[in-house]
């Protein structure tokens, strides 16, 4: 009986710590924020958190003659695997935060044509698949 | 002794536990009644949040106006002394909207006490949609008073704007999010329709303004799919369609080219080789002025 209630307490605590544990990346993207450049505008934070599908994905309309800035934000200072790409309006890709093996924590992206952008973010090599990013803009 | 406490504490723990669950379908249960009490749109609520996020800030154009070097214009907004006016939800998210580009316009113009009537407006207006709690006056109030402030009260701004937008879709409240951004990119191009009859052949306000065809289509689609729901909205989409038989006028084309990047600081900066052309007429932007200034005026009215 002792055995049982062992069993059945450990198993009670490890399902809490792993809830304790769990991905909070509106928390992460919120610490995003106040890493945008000097310059640049907040426009959004988004969660970045891996579901059912291999990615995250957002959409937002870029303007002509305006610089827009990603940034990624994961536990710790490093980017943990979590790679932004951004693609203009047919898909084309247009810039990923991930070149020659090494992972960049922000892209900048002065934008030349109006349009749908589709960011994505992808897990290369991630351990926590938990991270935020932040948008911003300047003129 | 000490078992019987475990074996105590482990049921309590499992009945605790199955009572959040029980807690969960009721709550369930009441959100499914109080959504079909109300007709919903015909698509997910996800769809409408992807799209919705798409929509660009108001911000972004008061940039551009401040740019062109046209002074801060105060008559170009919705006066703030209108807000008595508007007794319902369609036309209180809509004003929302409109008072929350007017406000983001005195802001970058560093207009404070118009600045501080946009806040009460838009307090006002949030409070009658029972979302007061997301737009805290006193911090951007006091933020306004000091113009060495304005990054701050910029991002304070758009961060209570991101949760209504937020909190609105949680809700199955997204119709009213949808106005919000009707009415505030609404705004902003009546704004700059105005700046640009006032400051003629700036090429820039010109594109500016045709490139408002990309965001139109995104509205339509939004209040396209309240149409069969919502009469308001319905009249609105028609209205919207009068706007986008102007706006098909304009003509944007596209020209690919990959794009190349350098590491600087690093940030990764990207050099976009492609590039877009924007075909608009003076008498399209007069024509777009005059649907525009419309389709506002039954709003604010």
């Amino acid at each position: 009986m002792k055995k049982f209630i062992f069993v059945v307490l450990s198993v009670f605590i490890l399902s809490t710590l792993e809830v304790i544990a769990q991905c909070n990346s509106e928390a992460m993207s919120n610490q995003c924020i106040p890493k945008l450049a000097t310059g640049f505008n907040f426009l959004k934070s988004y969660r970045v958190e891996k579901g059912a599908k291999e990615f995250v994905e957002y959409s937002y309309v870029f303007t002509k003659g305006t610089q827009y800035m990603i940034n990624i934000c994961a536990a710790g200072q490093a980017t943990d695997g979590i790679v932004v790409s951004l693609y203009d309006s047919n898909r084309n890709k247009v810039a990923s935060s991930k070149v020659n093996g090494q992972f960049i924590s922000a892209i900048a992206y002065p934008c030349n044509t109006t349009g749908i952008y589709y960011i994505q973010y992808t897990f290369d090599g991630s351990t926590g698949y938990c991270g935020g990013s932040a948008l911003g803009f300047k003129r | 002794m000490s078992m019987r406490i475990a074996i105590i504490g482990l049921i309590l723990v499992v009945l605790s536990a199955c009572g959040g669950e029980k807690k969960s379908d009721e709550q369930k249960f009441l959100e499914n009644l109080d959504s079909a009490k109300t007709e919903g749109p015909t698509i997910s609520q996800e769809v409408i949040g992807d799209i919705l996020q798409q929509i660009p800030s108001p911000l972004e154009i008061s940039m551009i106006l401040k740019e062109s070097g046209k002074k801060y214009n105060v008559t170009y907004l919705n006066s703030a002394d209108n807000r008595a006016k508007y007794n319902t939800n369609y036309k209180k998210a809509l004003n929302l909207g409109i008072y929350g580009t007017d406000l983001g316009y005195t802001n970058i113009y560093e207009q404070n006490q118009d600045g501080v009537k946009y806040m009460e407006a838009i307090k006002d207006m949030a409070d009658g949609l029972n979302i007061g709690q997301f737009f805290d006056i006193e911090t951007v109030g006091r933020l306004a008073t000091n113009s060495k402030n304005l990054d701050s009260l910029l991002l304070i701004t758009t961060q209570n704007f991101n949760s209504i937008n937020h909190y609105l879709q949680t809700q199955n409240r997204a119709n009213l999010s949808v106005l919000l951004l009707t009415g505030g990119w609404l705004e902003a191009l009546h704004v700059t329709c105005e700046v640009a009859k006032s400051n003629p052949g700036n090429k820039e306000l010109e594109e500016t303004i045709g490139e408002q065809k990309i965001i139109l289509e995104n509205i339509m689609l939004l209040l396209s799919f309240y149409k069969e729901s919502d009469q308001n909205m319905a009249s609105l989409l028609n209205d919207m369609d009068g706007l986008k038989k102007v706006f098909d006028k304009v003509n944007i084309t596209y020209t690919y080219k990959e794009s190349t990047f350098e590491i600087v600081d690093g940030v990764m900066v990207i050099k976009d080789n492609s590039s877009s052309t924007i075909q608009i007429t003076k008498e399209d932007i007069v024509s777009i002025k005059e649907v525009v200034d419309s389709i506002r005026g039954k709003i604010i009215s």
